[in-house]
């Protein structure tokens, strides 16, 4: 594995009163793709949360390019080059496409530049008019919530659930994105539940239940280990 | 010259630009509110006593430090911002997770101490402002003459106004604003630090509220009561242009400036009421207001999860009868005048707590109910001569009216656009009170006499008096206990934990609201009833809306959705007001500071802190 970028050590977490992660431990190498898998509830989520900074609430240790993030707020934790793209897109609605693209501030000079998301998401180009962010489709609005954390330069890229709800043609084009940008060199941790996509996509897995990571895998192992994974995700 | 409807062109204009200046700084400071109430979530209170910091700013450069109008129009909206700041910073900052409500009690409370310690400096007369040399005289118009600065305050106004809508709406600056409006969870991982977003929001939407302060300066003379009377009619813009649109506050402001000049010049007694008036038609037809957008207006979210739900107990009824024990025997250590009067507003008290304890509603307007009640009471036992029962019966009676219909009204509306709306709708019923013959202006209907009640009972006799007192008031209290013990004050509770869900089970929770404010007006309104006839007098004090305010802190200090807390909060604030009478001014101030301390660290109150230790409902 190459150096990590993002290191994970006994990561606990509480949402209020109820403790959600139990000590996840995990790794993610400079450039690699790697996914969480686990069922609904497991601490994926949280997971992503907890590393951006949005679950305020955690203990452990989460050092991002060998700086400790865990007592940061989330603007500093995204200062230092990590972004999240939420399961819910969060796509504003009193924003119109052009501002929702370009809303999130640039970090450094080493992000995309319009015309590379665009050459990257030609529809939304043509749609980059429209009034209403929330006017979009579902799957326009997935690029668009992939698109404007690419702009900023961030090298940590937290995606959660890119292809729920899409269609099989606009998962493909997700796909090919995340390829593209892991040649870009990019690091990306990916929580999905669709493993047949994120096969095509990652380098590693690993499998979450009650907020903790239960195992792990290469990518080419995937079918030695689809027996335990059918057993895990009870699919 | 040639004349309209009969009406002079000279004066026709002259009203015109008047309300063009008014709905200038109806703009300005609905628009300020505005942007905050976008950002924090908060109903800026003290934004009319901010307009006057501003406005004094201004006034103390120039006394003490000799720098005139041009540079006080940066440096007073900068430090009027800064104290905005540093009051966000320190105490504001600690509310955004509670509702929207202790936002406005908060900002109230500021409000009140910030008013007091400027009366206590400068007294309550206004102090003059030069108009800047280079702004004296006149424009000989064809149909009239404008004063320059007058002009210049319309057009400096509007281009206050336009900028900001720019900065919000066409820049990227403003596109992060409204992002962190709808999401700040999500913008703040994008790298913004939204924390400072929020504060220096604060201070700009304050700093506008200052530069008001200063336009007006010159144009009203610098008075610390000079915000007070503004705030309520910029909440009734607010509530007209809907708080969604930046211009759509704007445009309201200016609209509804005009339509005050244009009552001025057609039917001036109206003048003062118009904008209430208005107010009222817009929530019957089109409750979001004008330019609102309905979304703005989701009930789930300003659920109050105000107060503590309780079942009737044992000790609740031991206390019960404890506290009238207490207050049966209580004449022979305390005045029976001061016991009568804290009673009387104890009914007031409960009345709000009512509604805002146990249906989440909070009302800031029922003097309304208590002045009128005290009104139509005394004019009844004075002028139509009926015995002291009939008249306190007739005060309820219209109390319970005016509940239906202010109701009806207000109920139209959520959270805080309901505690707006009740506000500008008592404003309205105390400019109407100023105004009519039968309450007597600013002397009240004085000399109201006690006479028999029942036809047997002599009340001119104190104890008498305070024994009838005490009979109404056990009579409230174990109605208002009926009430939240009853099936109806169950669903009351489930609308304050949560509408929309109320709603799904079949309730229709309007009517279940207007059956509460109608109760809680009735009962507000047979305090203020009695209150007239113990004391004798009916005044505008009853009706202003800072008595409402009084009520409201008595249930806060009490404890919100106790039983017993109103009762005790209004001894606590009646003693103190009593025995600190002399202090004057320091009154006001010492009262904010009780709200402030409440709404920051004893949200509980005396009473819920009691219920809340021993896990007994009081």
């Amino acid at each position: 594995m190459k150096p990590a970028l993002l290191s994970v050590q006994n990561l606990e977490s509480w949402y209020g009163e109820s403790h959600i992660l139990h000590g996840v431990n995990l790794e993610v190498g400079q450039g690699e793709v790697v996914t969480l898998l686990g069922r609904n509830g497991a601490g994926k989520t949280t997971t992503l949360k907890s590393i951006m900074g949005i679950v305020r609430n955690r203990r452990g240790s989460i050092t991002k390019g060998g700086i400790q993030t865990i007592g940061m707020t989330s603007d500093r934790i995204a200062k230092l080059g990590t972004a999240l793209c939420p399961e819910e897109r969060a796509i504003f609605s009193s924003l119109n496409v052009r501002e929702n693209l370009m809303l999130p501030p640039a970090i450094n000079d080493r992000g995309m530049s319009v015309e590379e998301i665009f050459a990257l998401f030609p529809n939304l180009k043509e749609r980059i008019g429209t009034s209403q962010g929330t006017k979009l489709s579902g799957g326009e609005q997935q690029m668009l919530a992939i698109a404007r954390i690419l702009r900023t330069g961030a090298d940590l890229l937290l995606l959660d659930e890119p292809t729920e709800g899409l269609a099989p043609v606009i998962i493909q084009q997700i796909g090919r994105t995340i390829r593209m940008l892991k040649e870009r060199g990019l690091t990306i941790l990916l929580v999905e539940q669709n493993f047949r996509f994120a096969s095509t996509v990652a380098d590693r897995f690993y499998v979450m239940e009650h907020g903790q990571i239960i195992d792990g895998f290469k990518s080419a192992d995937l079918e030695a280990n689809m027996p335990k994974l059918h057993d895990y995700l009870g699919v | 010259m040639f004349e309209f409807l009969g009406i002079p062109p000279q004066a026709l204009f002259g009203q015109l630009l008047i309300g063009l200046i008014n709905g200038s700084f109806y703009a300005l400071l609905s628009l300020g509110l505005a942007v905050i109430f976008g950002m924090l979530n908060i109903i800026n209170f003290t934004h009319g006593a901010q307009y006057m910091m501003g406005a004094f700013a201004a006034y103390l450069l120039a006394q003490y430090l000799g720098i005139g109008y041009w540079p006080s129009l940066v440096i007073a909206p900068l430090l009027v911002g800064l104290i905005g700041i540093i009051i966000e910073r320190t105490m504001l900052k600690r509310l955004y997770h509670l509702d929207h409500l202790y936002g406005l009690l908060f900002t109230f409370g500021i409000a009140l101490i910030i008013q007091g310690l400027f009366r206590f400096q400068f007294g309550s007369s206004g102090l003059p402002y030069p108009i800047p040399d280079q702004l004296q005289g006149v424009i000989r118009l064809p149909f009239m003459f404008l004063p320059i600065y007058r002009a210049w305050v319309i057009v400096f106004s509007l281009a206050v106004c336009l900028t900001t809508w720019f900065l919000i709406e066409r820049t990227s600056l403003g596109a992060t604003l409204r992002a962190a409006t709808e999401n700040p969870t999500i913008v703040r991982s994008f790298g913004v630090n939204v924390p400072r977003l929020i504060t220096l929001t604060y201070g700009a939407g304050v700093g506008l509220a200052g530069l008001a302060g200063v336009l007006a300066a010159p144009i009203y003379q610098v008075s610390p009561l000079m915000g007070a009377d503004i705030i309520v009619v910029v909440f009734a813009v607010v509530v007209i242009g809907g708080m969604g649109s930046i211009l759509g506050s704007v445009i309201t402001g200016f609209m509804l400036g005009l339509i005050e000049g244009l009552t001025k010049v057609f039917y001036p007694e109206a003048s003062t009421t118009v904008v209430f008036v208005i107010m009222a038609i817009v929530l019957l037809i089109r409750p979001s207001g004008l330019f609102g957008k309905a979304a703005t207006t989701t009930a789930g979210v300003e659920s109050t999860g105000i107060g503590s739900s309780l079942d009737g107990g044992r000790v609740l009824n031991v206390a019960m009868a404890g506290l009238v024990a207490i207050l049966a025997i209580a004449p022979l250590v305390l005045y029976p005048q001061f016991l009568m009067k804290a009673l009387c507003i104890a009914l007031f008290a409960m009345s709000v707590n009512l509604l805002l304890g146990f249906a989440g509603l909070l009302s800031f307007g029922h003097a309304m109910f208590l002045g009128s009640a005290g009104y139509v009471s005394a004019h009844a036992a004075k002028i139509w001569g009926l015995p002291p029962e009939l008249a306190i019966l007739a005060g309820t009676a219209t109390a319970a009216f005016m509940g239906l219909i202010a109701g009806a009204i207000a109920i139209r509306r959520q959270g805080i656009y309901f505690a707006m709306t009740t506000l500008a709708l008592s404003q309205m019923i105390f400019f109407i009170a100023v105004q009519v013959p039968f309450t007597g202006g600013e002397d009240g209907i004085q000399g109201v006499p006690r006479g028999l009640m029942f036809g047997f009972l002599d009340i001119k006799n104190q104890l008498t008096m305070y024994y009838v007192v005490l009979a109404v008031f056990v009579f409230a209290m174990l109605l208002v206990h009926r009430i939240i013990h009853s099936p109806f004050g169950e669903v009351l509770k489930s609308i304050r934990e949560n509408e929309p869900r109320a709603i799904s089970l079949g309730y229709k929770t309007d009517r279940y609201k207007l059956m509460a404010f109608v109760l809680s007006a009735s009962i507000a309104g047979l305090g203020g009833a009695t209150k007239a006839i113990v004391f004798q007098l009916a005044s505008l004090t009853d009706v202003h809306w800072s008595m409402s305010g009084e009520a409201v802190l008595m249930t806060l200090v009490g404890g919100l959705g106790t039983m017993l807390g109103p009762v005790v909060g209004a001894f606590v604030i009646i003693a103190m007001e009593t025995y600190l009478a002399e202090w004057g001014q320091w009154v006001t101030v010492i009262q904010g500071v009780v709200f402030v301390i409440c709404v920051m660290a004893f949200r509980r109150g005396l009473v819920g802190e009691v219920a809340y230790r021993t896990g007994k409902p009081l």
